[in-house]
């Protein structure tokens, strides 16, 4: 022992703790940057380190699996069955907020009409087979406060009116049908006409305005509006948006072609509004 | 004794499975009409020419009416308007069938086409043309005449479909009978 504390050895390793010491403190003072030496060497010796590295994971991950093989299949098992509930819960989610998204917008329409009495929203059941006019059923009827000719609406703007009523189902008809004619205008401009189907303009989903001056102000994409003059509709309701302005065949007036807000080919949802302020007590749909 | 019984519940068994199958179809197209909002063919007519070529004429009589009455609902017409028309035509067919004509693809092709054109023309008179509504021929135009076209069309499914199904029951019913009859000549002759 004494030999060896005495001999050259002992002073190499001595040495070498030495400079392993000065190397520490090198570190701590340079602060987080990496030392050239220890760099190069890193740098040399990273894709054997990768490689050894990946083989190690390889071995650890074979053995692991063998050792717990039993383990992983029940947690693996839990794991599903936790998946499959999570994607049900997921589902019943969406669902509920889809539906909350498309009943807030109904709300928005009573919060902007206070005068509205509307019943809750109805689905769409099905569409009338090959009806050019897009007329459809709703899955609510007289037993729940709909009347003959009440107005029905969606989010997005006027639908048509009830034009066939069941105790638990109605027929409506849109107003892309020529059975309606409805007062209707803009805001702004204060122009005034009829707004009622056409089997021309049906067919691309459109309806026309007509009876407009023939010196006209309306212009492309102005909105337009329910005037409730008739009693039949509330007034100041969304009806659609000018697409086109053109005059009638004599040239005695104007007539604007409508693009409905609500697309009557795809509705899901809609209200029935069963009493506003200006309701007159029958309706004005030609039969 | 045994044999009649036999082939007694068998004829009804089979005549209960092809009337089963024959409801389930109808069901079928019925929810076809009814979704979307898309031209579409009305298929219920030559689904109810289709059965009637295959029975008599009061399963006839009471196919047209039903299915007349769905398509009725599903068009959104007066009820009974299609129904009264799908009666006579699926009593006159199957009259038809029992005496003078074959069960062939062209003969049901050419029985779909004239009664849907009798469909839509009436259709077309009594739902539109009657109102002046502006522009009224588009209506048959684009939508009633190609609606038509696609009815006929359908009908090549429905015929080799229901004559399948009436066929394989019908076929069942011979061999069941076959057999009941060669079983009770054994038994006499032992």
């Amino acid at each position: 022992m004494l030999n060896f504390l005495k001999s050259g050895k002992c002073k190499a390793v001595l040495w070498v703790l030495a400079l392993l010491i000065g190397l520490m403190l090198y570190a701590v003072f340079v602060g987080g940057y990496t030392i050239s030496g220890v760099g190069i060497f890193k740098m040399i010796a990273s894709p054997f380190q990768k490689a050894s590295n990946a083989i190690s994971q390889h071995v650890e991950y074979g053995l692991d699996l063998y050792r717990n093989a039993e383990d992983y299949y029940e947690e693996n098992r839990a794991l599903r069955e936790e998946i499959n509930a999570l994607h049900t819960e997921l589902a019943d989610y969406e669902a509920t907020k889809e539906e909350l998204e498309r009943l807030q917008a109904f709300i928005g329409i009573k919060e902007k009409h206070e005068d509205y009495s509307m019943t809750s929203p109805f689905d769409v059941t099905g569409y009338v087979t090959n009806d050019p006019f897009c007329a459809f059923m709703i899955d609510g009827g007289s037993e729940d406060g709909i009347s003959l000719y009440d107005p029905v609406v969606s989010d997005m703007g006027l639908v048509g009116v009830i034009t066939e009523l069941g105790a638990h189902t109605a027929t409506v008809t849109t107003i892309l049908s020529p059975e309606l004619s409805i007062s209707a205008g803009t805001r702004a401009s204060k122009e005034r006409g009829i707004l009622t189907g056409s089997v021309s303009l049906a067919l691309d989903g459109l309806c026309k305005l007509q009876y407009l001056d023939k010196n006209t102000n309306l212009k492309k994409d102005r909105i337009i509006l329910t005037t409730g003059e008739n009693g039949m509709f509330p007034a100041g309701y969304v009806i659609g948006y000018v697409k086109e302005v053109s005059m009638d065949d004599a040239g005695l007036t104007a007539y604007a072609s409508v693009e409905p807000a609500s697309d009557m080919k795809n509705l899901s949802l809609v209200v029935v509004i069963t009493d506003f302020s200006g309701k007159a007590e029958n309706g004005n749909v030609q039969q | 004794m045994y044999s009649n019984k036999f082939q007694k519940s068998n004829y009804l068994f089979l005549q209960t499975v092809q009337w089963i199958l024959f409801a389930v179809i109808i069901v079928l197209c019925y929810l076809f009409e009814t979704s979307g909002s898309s031209l579409k063919p009305l298929v219920l007519i030559p689904l109810a020419l289709c059965i009637a070529s295959h029975t008599g004429e009061l399963q006839a009589m009471a196919v047209g009416a039903v299915c007349g009455l769905l398509l009725d609902l599903a068009c959104g017409k007066l009820p009974g308007f299609d129904a009264f028309f799908l009666v006579i035509v699926c009593v006159v067919i199957s009259l038809l069938y029992r005496y003078f004509l074959r069960q062939k693809l062209i003969n049901m092709l050419f029985l779909t086409a004239l009664c849907t054109l009798i469909q839509g023309c009436l259709d077309y008179v009594l739902y539109y043309a009657v109102w002046g509504y502006e522009n009224v021929f588009l209506i048959w135009q684009k939508i009633i005449f190609p609606s038509c076209l696609m009815t006929i069309a359908s009908s090549v499914v429905f015929y080799f479909l229901i004559k399948k199904i009436a066929e394989k029951c019908r076929n069942r019913r011979i061999n069941q009978l076959e057999k009941t009859i060669l079983s009770d000549w054994q038994d006499m002759q032992n």
